[in-house]
């Protein structure tokens, strides 16, 4: 057990259930969640069944277009410099690379920063889209 | 023949005391332990059940006639409010949809209330907290039925209230309420009366009651004004008894005091978010406004709880672990849950809107850190699409706190810009939440929460589509089809108010221009 979980429960008897979104109940995807950092006319992070064989390239090019193609600083993301995390860790993506092979897992959150697209960050005076 | 020996009537006292407690009994064929075999596991030490005070004396007779006079008054009202049109009486059409929002998430939490007490008024060892319990039991089933039936008036004239017990069991956003009341009755009784009676009947129910039955009085709707009053009366006996229980276990055993007050952060936090939903109807639903959200968390939480915690001290408990988040997120919550339904609103069922003009101003007033800086922008570009005619759904399914089961709309305390991460790794998985107290709930009782159902992961998993749907291939919406599953009308019930049957009723009813 995790040290941070400290199981303090008290049950009338045995008291064990399967964890209800285990990996294999997803048809084979994984559960990806993906934040644009800072971008809050989306309100929540997304959360999508996404192929463990999916390369890098192919989330950026197909997958993140639908989920923040509308708003409006979108289009002038230059994904050479964006930065990317994995929950908290930076990474490098390599855009050849599967999902899996970035040693992803089930459940992964995926964030992204845009640097110089500060969204909700911007100031409120300067004409940009402050969400 | 012998003359019937004229007995001398009882005392109001000592007569309560006889109808109550007086019938109860110790077992002896069956250990009491075992007769009662559900109110030690928690590991509340209770010595002595005699040291539980009543909080109200009230007889069952007495009940049922005071109960009954209630009653008669709340029907010829609602009779005479069906029979003059009372809801076109109402301030805006818009408003309506805050009583949605009430049948959909706030009324069937009455009904689990009602089977909660009832469970409890069965299993404490002691007589007279069963009464009490039992007594609640009986309130809230008729807090139930009385919303129904005043609430069927509208629902003969508006959308999104015809299925509202299908839908508390399906659909997304009434999964937070759901998973809230499932989780207090599925613990033990100690911990269910902390969780309902403490938490959220006395710290927090003015929160929910006064917001909705003044808007409703300031909105024209005199049925709902008339519920509200009906089950207020019930209200303040179910905080006597929320504080009560705290004290008597507080005073029972030293040992119990870290588990109240576990139990406490836990609640109250629970009772927070779940009161996320009130929040936005406030400031967004009602047509004309009461108080800001705000104000009403400096009143009823800041300062009555304030003292309420003060007063507690010296049993050894302090103010709940999220108490200074909770006051921090005042100034948020209501745009952030506004935000969020503003955009899944194709996959509600109520309607939304972007406030106007005036609106926009009076959030401004009420929220002058936050409102023009964090969430003007947003609801302008939103209203700039509609006017274009591309008024914006978001159409992808949002990541939700594994203990909450809200979206992950909130942000670090301190930093609105921010969305507030927190995750765990149990066993061979990863969980997320939205802050550190909801992540707290989960660290002290993982294996209750592996077990969440929540709503977009079941949508993934191929349980929220009708029977003729492949759960592996939905076709080109799957949104249409699991509304189809949900029950929803899309369009009908949901969408955009200003495209709405509902608006164009209303305005046809009243003999305005319909657009």
């Amino acid at each position: 057990m995790n040290a941070e979980n400290m199981d303090c429960m008290t049950t009338i008897g045995e008291y064990r259930f399967p964890t209800k979104d285990a990996e294999k109940k997803f048809f084979g995807n994984w559960l990806i969640y993906i934040a644009w950092e800072n971008h809050l006319m989306f309100c929540a992070p997304f959360c999508l069944p996404l192929p463990t064989s999916l390369p890098f390239g192919a989330f950026i090019r197909d997958v993140l277009p639908q989920l923040y193609g509308e708003h409006p600083e979108f289009e002038q993301i230059d994904w050479q410099r964006v930065r990317w995390y994995e929950s908290n860790e930076e990474f490098l993506p390599d855009f050849g690379k599967s999902l899996q092979q970035h040693g992803f897992g089930h459940k992964t959150l995926i964030r992204f920063e845009t640097p110089s697209l500060e969204g909700s960050r911007s100031q409120i005076d300067s004409k940009k889209m402050a969400f | 023949m012998d003359k019937p020996v004229k007995k001398k009537k009882l005392g109001l006292k000592p007569r309560y005391s006889a109808m109550t407690r007086g019938l109860s009994w110790d077992t002896t064929y069956q250990d009491m332990d075992k007769v009662f075999p559900y109110d030690q596991f928690e590991g509340i030490k209770i010595h002595d059940w005699d040291k539980w005070e009543d909080p109200f004396r009230l007889t069952m007779e007495a009940y049922w006639k005071y109960q009954g006079e209630k009653d008669k008054k709340l029907y010829a009202v609602i009779d005479a409010f069906a029979q003059n049109n009372g809801h076109l009486g109402i301030s805006d059409a818009r408003y309506v949809n805050a009583l949605k929002l009430f049948i959909q998430g706030v009324s069937p939490l009455e009904y689990y209330a009602h089977r909660g007490f009832a469970h409890a008024g069965r299993h404490f060892t002691g007589a007279g907290v069963r009464v009490a319990a039992q007594m609640q039991s009986i309130d809230e089933l008729r807090h139930y039925q009385t919303q129904a039936h005043t609430i069927s008036h509208y629902n003969r004239h508006f959308n999104g209230m015809h299925d509202s017990v299908k839908w508390f069991d399906r659909m997304w956003y009434l999964a937070v309420p759901k998973s809230f009341f499932e989780d207090a009755y599925s613990s033990g009784p100690f911990e269910f009366l902390t969780a309902v009676s403490f938490s959220f009947e006395y710290v927090l129910t003015n929160l929910l009651f006064v917001p909705f039955m003044s808007g409703a009085a300031h909105n024209g709707d005199m049925a709902t004004v008339t519920f509200g009053f009906s089950a207020q009366s019930d209200e303040s006996r179910h905080m006597t008894l929320g504080i009560e229980c705290i004290k008597f276990m507080l005073e029972q055993d030293p040992d119990n005091v870290p588990i109240v007050q576990r139990w406490m952060d836990k609640w109250f936090w629970r009772g927070y978010r779940l009161l996320t939903l009130v929040a936005m109807m406030q400031d967004y639903m009602l047509p004309k406004r009461v108080m800001s959200w705000k104000e009403a968390w400096e009143m009823y939480a800041e300062s009555n709880g304030g003292a309420l915690f003060k007063d507690l001290a010296r049993y050894g408990i302090r103010p709940p672990k999220g108490w200074d988040d909770a006051c921090e997120g005042k100034d948020h919550i209501s745009h952030q849950a506004w935000g969020t339904f503003y955009q899944y609103s194709h996959a509600a069922a109520f309607h939304t809107w972007v406030p106007n003009a005036d609106e926009m101003q009076w959030l401004n007033e009420k929220y002058p850190d936050s409102f023009d800086r964090h969430y003007r922008g947003r609801l302008e570009h939103w209203d700039k699409l509609q006017k274009k005619d591309e008024r914006w759904f978001n159409q992808h399914l949002p990541m939700l706190c594994q203990v909450c089961q809200i979206p992950m709309v909130f942000t670090e305390p301190g930093d609105p810009t921010q969305i507030s991460f927190r995750e765990t790794q149990y066993e061979d998985n990863k969980y997320h939440f939205c802050s550190d107290h909801c992540k707290e709930i989960f660290s002290h009782e993982p294996r209750k929460y592996v077990q969440a159902w929540l709503p977009v992961h079941q949508i993934y998993q191929g349980s929220c589509y009708p029977d003729d749907i492949n759960p592996e291939s939905p076709g080109d919406s799957p949104v249409r089809e699991v509304l189809r599953y949900y029950g929803v009308v899309g369009g009908q019930d949901n969408g955009d108010f200003n495209a709405s049957q509902d608006r164009r009723n209303f305005d046809a009813a009243l003999g305005k221009k319909v657009v």
